[in-house]
């Protein structure tokens, strides 16, 4: 088994990991990155621009996925899972998978001719099923590594990429690798999931093809995104009509979410922005309950968006059903006329879904968590970075819901408590 | 580096245009700029692709500099702000001399200021390319200031930030001062009455981190004094503090962090009937009532309290035409973020303690955001506090009648129906407004955001660090925030100074200007135009003999605004990296078109 020694084992790339990552690694700690997707970049690579600033989202991510990348200190372990981690005297083991990516990652030169002869297409889980991929393809334009995965229960063998790939490097017998890594400290930093798409069965979000995720319409209006325009899914038509049901992941019992995510009000204004600027003659409607632009520069957002003529409508979304040319109906109940319930069609709907947590088991660490599955502090007035373990520290949106400004001042946080730690611990063996 | 000996043949241009994903390309024709300048002069290549910033991007530079000896780099893409140290340091790795490089902003200043004229667009950004090219050939390798750096840390402001970054950087072997203008460390949170979201006691908070602070020999506090001068510069700051007994120390430090905190929103008189009636409380005010408040009957003043109403946004989310501007002409329009969280807090406190009163809340927008907050409002509604919510350009009118206040207002809740409602309190959720730091942020010469608060220089980017080089903010000096917020915005700011002061020397731009001692006749018309006092002087050299007064810089103090270069009659002063005979040749390659 391979073992890596390191000060700080990271858990999950996203921008609190990578933040993290290169704080700890500057201040000139080692650090492994440890990330179970194939790329670094978490949530934040895959959206479109981000709130308050409207900063292309790969504007921001990307250099510090190269500067994590190119980093001395920072060991950045991609596409391998952690199976199990122990607390001992020194630190912590985390026995964690390699898994295949089929091919010879040493010898690879990314220059995609495997993907491009590959006949073999399968759903794109990065564009979230808007547009497919081949069985083997490097998972993102800006992906780092820049490596591909070949998706073995999707290949038939054909040998197409094997007999183009000039180094020589595919391999169909690639087994998984195991890797323990010791580690004096664990940063988690293990992000978010978003409320299932049928979490709410009134919204028949699965059964309406027009009803969508916040993170499809993100890839919508990412510029290279899959279909390079904002059209629907179900007949590509450009929708003049477009909704937001805010809540539809939180603040809501039914669906064991009763907390308010922090992020939906902020990108439902920020995607509707971006779509009146795509879109200049679609009317765009805001269903809420309350909006929540607590950041800074967030309550000046909410008011520039008020101006550019968004629609700002206090109401509940009891029910979605379809019309017969697909197009979403949303039945309303108005808050602010005294009026019966109203039916109103749009010809896209996007539901703003709230955060869960992406991990809930941490695999023999025996860490506190909140009923919700977030993992809980210690001292949230003394320092909200610390979990019930010594040497264990937690940040971004593993803690609970939060923007990306609130999560890269928590990153700093998280690294500074694990940098303090190491120091601390060293000190008393000396 | 033997570059400086190059000749201009031997000078390799390559120029990379970069996309933005859509944000350049979508409006300015990138393969016609790559087509006409990769047959200007001196460009042996032009390259462009979607995130020049990605790592594929930057591996198309290094791997250019590696193989076809490029040795002049051109980047075309956003602000350079943004990423201009990205692209210098693949430029270092490659093993170039990072200054070899011009960075060209086809985003701010080309794409997205004229999306309705793409052809010009496109032509503009071709010309830009080439003043950068023309720059780029005259610059000479450049090598970074390095300057010693203090291992102390100034932390400005006792109160939790304060108090979080003090134990962070002692805890990271750093020494620590902190200078706190009051008797006591703590900062807000020396008041009576409970905070969320732990439920404490607020000194208990404050206890827990003077405990940690005062035995911690690494740490020094000064209370009760205040700051009268910072000078110097990024590891070697200059601090003068007036202590009590009004002595003077001076202390050096290598880098600063500014937690000054907030004030409370202080309403006019007659504001929602402020300081109309002994009734009408500010919240922090009810909350140190109600925490000497006991007994079965909530009464204040000889007069029992049956009901109270609140009214959110106080000081906050206000609109112009609406609210009286502040002092500086301007309204707040930000969100304080806290005040709906503390104020729903406190109402639940008051029904623990006395259920019999009624509670009626007027809001715009309930933002208890975060998990444990949404509880509270819930608990408040089990509590049966009854909300009204007011559309956002209305204000809720405040008027007197007898003992009893009268609030009245439009709900939306019962379809915009206009509500009168009598209360024997009322109190004003006031919001936070950034510190009185003019003395500071005029020292450091600090930005502020249009909120007033401090400026950071980059939200995303870089959210703690202000745009003075090792300094950094801290909690509500920043912005609004609750505790926990200010905690992790404290201990990032920690994080950031220890980076700072972890290697002995630190490097700095080398972009300062510099004197011809030739040319320099020692007038001293660029002291007095410099902007920051120390960083020209005028000496005495001995030159070929003779004793000459001329211009001397300190390279670590300059910060290389040009101020001195604009009025020196002579050309004797110049600034590294932007020399005036630059500005020429790209002046002269956009005019000859």
């Amino acid at each position: 088994m391979k073992e890596i020694n390191i000060d700080v084992a990271v858990i999950g790339s996203g921008i609190a990991g990578l933040e993290a990552s290169l704080d700890v690694a500057d201040a000139g700690y080692k650090v492994a990155l440890i990330e179970k997707s194939p790329s670094i970049g978490g949530r934040m690579i895959s959206l479109s621009k981000v709130f308050p600033t409207l900063d292309c989202a790969s504007c921001i991510t990307t250099p510090k996925m190269a500067a994590v990348s190119h980093h001395p200190f920072i060991n950045m372990m991609t596409y391998t899972e952690v199976r199990e981690i122990k607390k001992n005297d020194d630190g912590f083991d985390l026995y964690a998978i390699k898994k295949p990516r089929y091919i010879n990652e040493g010898e690879c030169i990314s220059c995609k001719k495997c993907e491009e002869v590959c006949p073999v297409y399968i759903e794109d889980d990065f564009e979230h099923e808007l547009s497919p991929k081949k069985a083997i393809s490097i998972p993102f334009t800006n992906a780092v590594p820049q490596l591909p995965v070949l998706d073995m229960n999707k290949c038939i063998r054909c040998g197409a990429c094997a007999r183009i790939c000039p180094k020589d490097c595919i391999d169909y017998l690639q087994k998984a690798e195991e890797i323990h890594i010791k580690a004096h400290s664990v940063i988690i930093s293990t992000g978010y999931d978003i409320t299932p798409m049928n979490a709410k069965k009134e919204y028949n979000a699965i059964s309406i093809p027009n009803v969508i995720s916040p993170l499809q319409m993100e890839r919508l209006l990412a510029p290279h995104g899959p279909y390079g325009k904002v059209i629907r899914p179900s007949d590509g038509k450009i929708p003049e009509s477009i909704a937001y049901v805010q809540c539809a992941g939180s603040r809501d019992k039914s669906i064991g979410v009763p907390y308010c995510s922090r992020v939906c009000c902020m990108y439902a204004i920020k995607q509707a922005m971006l779509l009146s600027g795509s879109l200049p003659l679609a009317d765009i409607t805001i269903y809420y309950m309350d909006i929540r632009a607590f950041g800074k520069g967030y309550e000046e957002f909410y008011s520039e968006a008020r101006a550019m003529g968004i629609n700002f409508v206090k109401a509940k979304v009891a029910r979605i059903t379809a019309d017969e040319k697909g197009s979403p109906v949303l039945r309303i109940e108005h808050q602010e006329e005294a009026s019966k319930p109203k039916e109103i069609k749009h010809d896209l709907v996007v539901l703003s879904q709230g955060m869960i947590p992406a991990v809930r088991d941490f695999l023999g660490l025996d860490l506190e968590i909140n009923e919700y599955g977030f993992v809980s502090s210690r001292d949230k007035t003394l320092n909200p970075s610390q979990t019930n373990i010594d040497g264990v520290f937690v940040c971004g949106v593993a803690r609970g819901p939060k923007d990306i400004p609130d999560t890269i001042a928590d990153a700093g946080s998280a690294a500074v408590s694990a940098v303090n730690y190491i120091k601390s611990i060293k000190g008393k063996s000396l | 580096m033997s570059d400086n000996n190059l000749n201009e043949a031997q000078k390799r241009v390559g120029v990379y245009v970069c996309h933005c994903g859509g944000n350049i390309s979508d409006v300015v024709d990138i393969k016609k700029i790559v087509d006409e300048i990769s047959k200007y002069h001196s460009v042996v290549v032009a390259r462009d692709y979607v995130f020049m910033c990605s790592s594929n991007g930057q591996s198309l530079i290094e791997d250019d500099i590696k193989n076809m000896g490029i040795n002049r780099i051109v980047v075309a893409a956003c602000m350079p702000s943004l990423h201009e140290l990205t692209f210098r340091n693949a430029i270092q790795r490659a093993g170039l001399n990072p200054y070899l490089y011009e960075h060209i902003n086809i985003r701010e200043q080309v794409s997205w200021v004229h999306k309705d004229n793409p052809q010009g667009a496109t032509s503009k950004a071709i010309l830009l390319i080439k003043a950068g090219v023309e720059k780029v050939l005259m610059q000479d390798p450049l090598n970074a200031i390095r300057v010693n750096a203090e291992h102390r840390v100034l932390i400005i402001g006792g109160g939790i930030s304060g108090m979080r970054a003090a134990v962070s950087s002692a805890d990271n072997g750093i020494e620590v001062v902190i200078v706190e203008k009051e008797k006591k460390l703590g900062g807000k949170l020396n008041r009576d009455g409970y905070v969320y979201p732990s439920d404490e006691k607020a000194v208990d908070i404050v206890n827990k981190f003077s405990k940690k602070i005062l035995s911690n020999p690494l740490i020094k506090v000064y209370t009760e004094s205040e700051i009268i001068n910072i000078g110097g510069y990024v590891g070697n700051f200059d601090i003068k503090i007036k202590k009590t007994d009004g002595d003077i120390d001076n202390i050096k430090a290598g880098s600063i962090i500014v937690a000054t905190g907030f004030d409370h929103y202080m309403p006019y008189d007659g504001e929602y009937g402020y300081k109309k009636s002994d009734y009408v409380l500010r919240l922090k005010e009810f909350i140190e009532l109600l925490s000497k408040s006991d007994g079965l009957e909530f009464v204040f003043k000889g007069k029992k309290i049956n009901s109270i109403g609140f009214i959110h946004c106080v000081g906050s989310r206000q609109n112009e035409g609406i609210d009286a501007p502040q002092a500086d002409g301007k309204v707040n329009e930000y969100c304080s973020r806290v005040c709906c969280t503390s104020g729903i807090y406190t109402m639940n406190k008051l029904k623990e303690k006395f259920p019999d009163v009624n509670v009626y809340d007027v809001y715009a927008d309930i933002r208890t955001y975060g998990m444990e907050s949404e509880s509270l409002y819930e608990i408040a509604s089990k509590h049966d506090v009854i909300f009204f919510r007011r559309p956002l350009d209305e204000r809720p009118q405040i008027t007197f009648e007898g003992d009893k206040i009268k609030i009245t207002t439009t709900d939306i809740l019962s379809f915009n129906e206009r509500l009168e409602m009598e209360v024997d309190m009322l109190v004003l959720l006031t919001g936070m407004k950034p510190s009185e730091i003019d003395d500071i942020s005029g020292y450091l010469k600090l930005s502020k955001s249009t909120n007033r608060f401090l400026q950071e220089v980059h939200p995303k980017l870089r959210p703690v660090e202000m745009n003075i080089n090792g300094v950094f903010a801290a909690g509500t000096s920043l912005s609004p925030m609750d505790i926990t917020e200010s905690l992790q915005s404290a201990q990032t700011a920690a994080m950031k100074s220890a980076i700072l002061l972890s290697n002995p020397d630190i490097p700095l731009d080398p972009f300062v200007a510099v004197v011809d001692e030739e040319r320099c006749t020692g007038c001293g018309r660029c002291v007095e135009e410099c902007l920051y006092s120390g960083a020209v002087t005028i000496t005495e050299k001995t030159i070929d003999g003779n004793i000459k007064k001329v211009a001397y810089v300190n390279p670590a103090m300059c910060k290389g605004c040009g101020a001195c270069v604009a009025v020196c009659s002579e050309r004797a002063i110049d600034l590294n990296g932007s020399r005036l005979s630059q500005f020429e040749a790209m002046i002269d390659a956009i005019v000859k078109e």
